[in-house]
């Protein structure tokens, strides 16, 4: 694929990543399991860390990142969504925005500078892990019957209109949700990463074709790539949020359907 | 007899040959066709990412403009409104992402 | 605070560079076909001993075969398609951190939360009643304080009163025995003149009776009678005196 002229990588390159150990089998290891495994070791020394000293009134340094997000998700996350009820679903949250903010972060730490999640295998199975959990909590919560009925048949509607409604919940609730939670995961980091990769080779480009290139690299593309570095900052964090959120949502709707 | 044979032959040799030509150019054609396809391909995906963006994005924009003007009226319920706000920001998201998925798909 | 921008723009400027030297190599040379590419192409040498062997019409299939894969390597396995290994490996990494989550790390870091939110709690307790007793105490102190202020008002108020009565007391009895007094020197007066009246008349009775009697009884001459007269006021006088 040419651009500008330039050597662009086919994009499907960007994304396969060669195995390391293992090659041909189904335990090999590449570079987004070696990401995968580092943000597990980073939350974990994390919490361990932060788990640790108890003794200081005011918490410091790792404590402080681990206690502003266990508080965050349990302000903004589970109390604005399940309400009290939700608290013992903490661990899980905390544990999945933690584990995603690290492999989206990647993305933009140098030598690493790639976003784990843009592969499709923890989105996705992350997705059925909570498709599972919200199904799971809905009939608990609600009996068999009556969470199929409260989530098929929503009350509150006229009866004409449930042959409507009643296929597009089905298909939203049970087909569409998972779906458009790891995807939308995933092609944000794809689309972060691949914006980022342009404007680094766009930059590299110019900068080797001299001239006037020069200036390009130096004014245009690096400044954008220096902007587009902060702004996948943002987004790696808010997709994390959003993809928590929402699965708190999907479990605050299984747990109390009135809403 | 013969000679009006051996004219037959040739003429059929001639066409053969001709529609052997013909075959040829036939397939060259194909493959114009077969570039041009995955040409159309592209500008398919392109074409079709930039449409699926439109409504996401005059989507995006009302409910990030809703969630400001409300913040602005209630500062105190900022906090609620934000969250709701990257709710509705995700779901109306979906669709350019899915967009952008299938202009992923689609590249030759 | 330009100190702080300065560390800012430094850090800034840092990461974007760091950015840049790592991008590069990363991204637009790990991550050709190129390596894939070379390597059929030895293979091929390999099979063939040079890979213009393979312009060679009779080799037609085999370059057939040789395109193909080469074709293989310009497609990479789709993106959207998961990979098993990473499913296996990422799904593991999330499992075991939700177990370490789940049976310490969570539980840690809100048992230290909580402790010390119920220590400040605590502390915040301890203040408030620290801080009531302190008011109980002084408003305690500033009672005792107006108490005495009012008593020693009282005392002087009641010492003042009764000097008042005192004074009163003394003043009317003063009064009171000077107006007895009075009398009393007025009904001495009034006695006295009386007295003196009674005796004045009583006096002068004696005397006019006296000398009328000496004039009757010596019919004397007139300087006599005079010196009579004379003598007879000299006598009352000298008696009355």
């Amino acid at each position: 694929m040419n651009l500008l002229a330039l050597e662009f990588p086919p994009v499907n390159h960007l994304f396969d990543w060669p195995s390391i150990w293992f090659e041909g089998t189904f335990y090999a290891i590449n570079k987004t399991v070696l990401i995968y495994l580092g943000s597990m070791l980073v939350t974990m020394i994390l919490f361990g860390l932060a788990g640790r000293q108890r003794e200081s009134l005011v918490p410091v340094g790792v404590q402080h990142v681990a206690e502003s997000g266990v508080n965050f998700i349990e302000e903004s996350v589970v109390m604005q969504t399940i309400g009290p009820d939700g608290k013992k679903f903490m661990p899980f949250l905390t544990t999945m925005f933690f584990f995603i903010l690290f492999s989206n972060i990647t993305e933009v730490i140098p030598f690493i500078q790639f976003p784990a999640n843009s592969r499709m295998a923890i989105p996705v199975t992350l997705a059925l892990l909570v498709w599972v959990i919200y199904n799971f909590v809905g009939v608990r919560s609600q009996g068999l019957l009556g969470y199929l009925k409260n989530s098929l048949f929503p009350p509150g509607v006229p009866w004409p209109l449930y042959l409507i409604v009643t296929p597009i919940e089905l298909v939203s609730t049970f087909l569409v949700r998972p779906f458009s939670l790891a995807i939308r995961l995933w092609a944000n980091m794809v689309a972060g990463h691949l914006l980022l990769v342009t404007f680094a080779v766009l930059s590299a480009a110019m900068w080797g074709a001299g001239g006037i290139g020069f200036g390009g690299a130096l004014f245009l593309s690096f400044p954008m790539l220096i902007l587009m570095t902060g702004f996948e900052i943002l987004v790696s964090v808010l997709q994390a949020f959003i993809f928590t959120i929402l699965t708190a949502v999907y479990i605050g709707g299984s747990m109390h359907p009135e809403h | 007899m013969f000679n009006l044979l051996a004219q037959t032959g040739d003429e059929l040799v001639e066409s053969g040959t001709e529609a052997g030509e013909f075959l040829t150019g036939l397939e060259a054609i194909g493959t114009g066709l077969e570039a041009v396809g995955s040409g159309l391909e592209a500008v398919g995906a392109g074409l079709g990412y930039g449409l699926a963006a439109i409504g996401p994005g005059i989507g995006i924009g009302i409910v990030v403009g809703n969630a400001i003007s409300s913040m602005a009226r209630q500062p105190e319920s900022a906090g609620m409104v934000r969250t709701t706000m990257f709710l509705g920001i995700a779901f109306t998201e979906a669709l350019a992402l899915i967009g952008f998925v299938v202009f992923i798909l689609l590249l030759p | 605070m330009t100190a702080t921008i300065r560390r800012l723009a430094g850090a800034f400027g840092l990461i974007g560079a760091l950015t840049v030297l790592s991008a590069v190599p990363a991204s637009a040379v790990g991550e050709t076909p190129g390596t894939c590419i070379f390597e059929k192409v030895l293979e091929a040498e390999n099979d063939y001993g040079s890979v213009h062997a393979l312009e060679d019409p009779a080799n037609k299939d085999a370059l057939a075969a040789f395109e193909q894969e080469l074709d293989t390597c310009e497609e990479a396995p789709s993106l959207i398609i998961p990979e098993i290994d990473e499913i296996i490996w990422g799904g593991g990494a999330f499992l075991i951190l939700f177990g370490f989550m789940w049976w310490k790390g969570f539980p840690a870091v809100q048992g230290a939360m909580q402790a010390r939110s119920e220590k400040i709690a605590a502390d915040l307790d301890a203040a408030e009643s620290a801080k009531t007793q302190a008011t109980t105490v002084l408003a305690d102190h500033e009672a005792q304080l107006a108490g005495a202020k009012a008593e020693a008002a009282q005392i002087v108020e009641d010492a003042r009163a009764q000097a008042d009565l005192v004074a009163a007391e003394i003043a009317a009895r003063a009064n009171e025995e000077m107006a007895q007094m009075r009398a009393r020197a007025a009904a001495d007066i009034e006695s006295a003149r009386s007295q003196a009246v009674s005796d004045l008349r009583g006096v002068v009775a004696d005397i006019a009776v006296g000398a009328a009697e000496r004039v009757i009884k010596s019919n004397l001459d007139i300087d006599t009678q005079r010196a009579l007269v004379d003598a007879y006021i000299d006598e009352v006088a000298a008696s009355n005196a």
